[in-house]
């Protein structure tokens, strides 16, 4: 055997566990999701084809509508606001808080990131309580009246949005800090003989500097937002009504409560293009940002 | 001056506070505050047998360790902590050796379709894990799979723990692994003796990143599991708070259960772990 041979072996050999892991439990699924998408399958009877028949469903579905509005929703609410927020703290550290305080109010920041969204779920869902909430009792002492955060149609859903925006600040805002702290010093030494004042340096060297950054953290946050799940499960179970429900929630449910896998297939998919897209259009402007350099 | 002092902020260091910075400092605390406050009020509450979410210093007994005991031999917790530890440990290992020697293939073998190959490696991490759940309970119902370790160990392990890992191996000198080969060191011998010494940090974020990701994996446990023998701790405590939906110190109990392994790891292994967690931004 060559020596070219015997290293295309190896290196094959070496690959062949992980390639077998990801060929049983990612591609052949994947085809399979695509495949189910168009029959009528509900585990008793062999799938039927019928075409595209389950897509016109969905869009015609009123609780995958209302699973899309809250989605997006949740989306245009929890995106901004975290990512603001991260890039507002990580800026503060940065400039104000190089020291061991700073360190440990980011590690303390952190510590949400770490518990499950399940157990997250959990404590929140007794802090929005309505009788005897916390949340309800400090905003009582400011002469506020008692709101029922879950069991209300309105308040529902921010409520959730709330929760997620906690656990998600900490984590974006660890992967901000180390993008400024990557920017060259130089650039701020600079600006600073320049007289340019802190806000200025951030506007003009941070912000246009962290742009692949920003891409990462926007694009992370809508694709995790499109996939919550476990939030909305844990805390209101998809209520009142149709208020929380998400579009994974309907997956699950048009899936292993109602066992129409074929349609629930077709969500799936459009999940699928959905994310895809997201991470189309982010390769795109970091296709630009290469270009221009 | 050191390096540190030399970066950012450093150069206003000498400015004094001013009213925004002061701001941002009470806004950093307040946040910070709560960010722990609901950990806090959940081990407090975890020692009362409140019915009601109001919180009052005096039914506080931290002797009164009912709660725990109730969650751990009523609810089967004892067995779900054991089946997350397994689990996860499992995960970690697997994801780790798995991984390691596809990364090493990949950037150290050559082979014909090679790079083809790790593009199809890039592509299923695009993948969310819910576009493929149906057909892979399918499969796992069609070979009796479900309720099984195998099962809840298998879909943790993906193709990001063999991007991080190559990233981190370009690192490794091609001289090194050849000195050792003229040396007439087995190959296998080469992959275990010289790479894996070489990639131990790297293996200690994937180990935390697993670590997390399995942990407080909810969804799949929920549908691949139906036998209590067999749920996870997020499964637990999801079907504690459906049975006990207003007994408050015993939902909190459940919380401490399943908070308190990655709180104890996060405090001894800090660093790591924001390296970790942060790294599973940055895969692809």
């Amino acid at each position: 055997m060559t020596r070219k041979k015997r290293q295309a072996v190896q290196g094959f050999l070496y690959i062949l566990p992980s390639f077998v892991l990801l060929a049983f439990f990612a591609v052949v699924p994947i085809f399979m999701t695509g495949y189910f998408s168009l029959t009528d399958y509900n585990m008793m009877k062999a799938p039927s084809f019928v075409g595209l028949q389950n897509y016109a469903k969905v869009f015609r579905d009123s609780y995958m509508k209302a699973a899309a509005m809250n989605t997006l929703i949740y989306t245009v609410v929890t995106v901004p606001v975290q990512t603001i927020c991260a890039l507002g703290f990580a800026a503060f550290f940065a400039v104000k808080l190089q020291n061991h305080a700073g360190g440990f109010l980011r590690s303390v920041m952190f510590i949400p990131v770490i518990a499950s969204a399940i157990t997250a779920a959990t404590i929140w869902r007794i802090i929005f309580a309505t009788d005897g909430g916390v949340l309800n009792s400090i905003l009582g002492v400011f002469g506020a009246p008692k709101v029922n955060w879950l069991g209300g149609t309105s308040t529902a859903l921010i409520s959730i949005c709330i929760v997620a925006i906690w656990k998600n600040i900490g984590y974006f805002m660890v992967i901000y800090y180390a993008g400024i702290m990557a920017i060259p010093k130089e650039l701020y030494e600079a600006a600073t003989i320049d007289g340019a004042t802190i806000m200025q340096q951030f506007s003009m060297i941070t912000l246009p500097l962290l742009k692949p950054i920003t891409y990462l953290v926007v694009t992370l946050g809508i694709i995790w937002s499109f996939q919550v799940f476990d939030l909305s499960y844990q805390m209101t179970g998809g209520g009142p009504g149709k208020a929380t429900v998400t579009l994974v929630m309907g997956i699950y449910n048009t899936a292993f409560k109602q066992h129409k896998m074929g349609y629930a297939c077709s969500i799936a998919i459009l999940l699928l293009l959905l994310v895809l897209v997201v991470n189309f259009i982010e390769n795109l402007f970091f296709r630009e940002k290469r270009g221009q350099k | 001056m050191n390096s540190q002092d030399l970066r950012y902020g450093a150069l206003h260091k000498k400015r004094k506070w001013t009213v925004v910075s002061m701001f941002g400092m009470a806004l950093a605390i307040l946040f910070a505050v709560i960010c722990i406050a609901p950990f806090i009020y959940m081990m407090l509450m975890s020692f009362t047998q409140s019915t009601t979410a109001m919180f009052r210093l005096n039914e506080i007994h931290f002797q009164d360790l009912s709660n725990y005991q109730y969650v751990f031999h009523n609810n089967g917790f004892f067995r779900s902590l054991l089946n997350s530890i397994l689990v996860t440990g499992c995960s970690c290992f697997f994801n780790c050796v798995i991984a390691s020697m596809a990364a090493y293939g990949f950037e150290k073998k050559e082979f014909p379709g090679k790079e083809k190959l790790y593009q199809l490696y890039l592509a299923t991490m695009m993948i969310p894990g819910q576009v493929t759940m149906i057909p892979i309970f399918l499969i796992m119902k069609s070979m009796h799979l479900l309720n099984t370790y195998f099962a809840l160990i298998v879909l943790i392990l993906n193709a990001f723990g063999v991007i991080l890992i190559r990233q981190f191996m370009k690192g490794v000198p091609d001289d090194l692994l050849e000195a050792a080969q003229v040396d007439g060191c087995p190959e296998f011998q080469i992959y275990l003796k010289v790479v894996l010494p070489l990639i131990r940090p790297v293996l200690v974020s994937l180990v935390i990143f697993t670590f997390v990701t399995s942990w407080n994996d909810f969804m799949w446990p929920l549908i691949s599991t139906s036998k209590s023998s067999m749920y996870t701790l997020t499964v637990a405590l999801s079907l504690l708070k459906t049975q006990y939906a207003t007994n408050y110190g015993l939902l909190m109990a459940g919380s401490a259960v399943s908070f308190v392994f990655p709180f104890v790891l996060y405090i001894f292994l800090q660093k790591q772990f924001v390296e970790g967690i942060a790294l599973s931004g940055i895969k692809g």
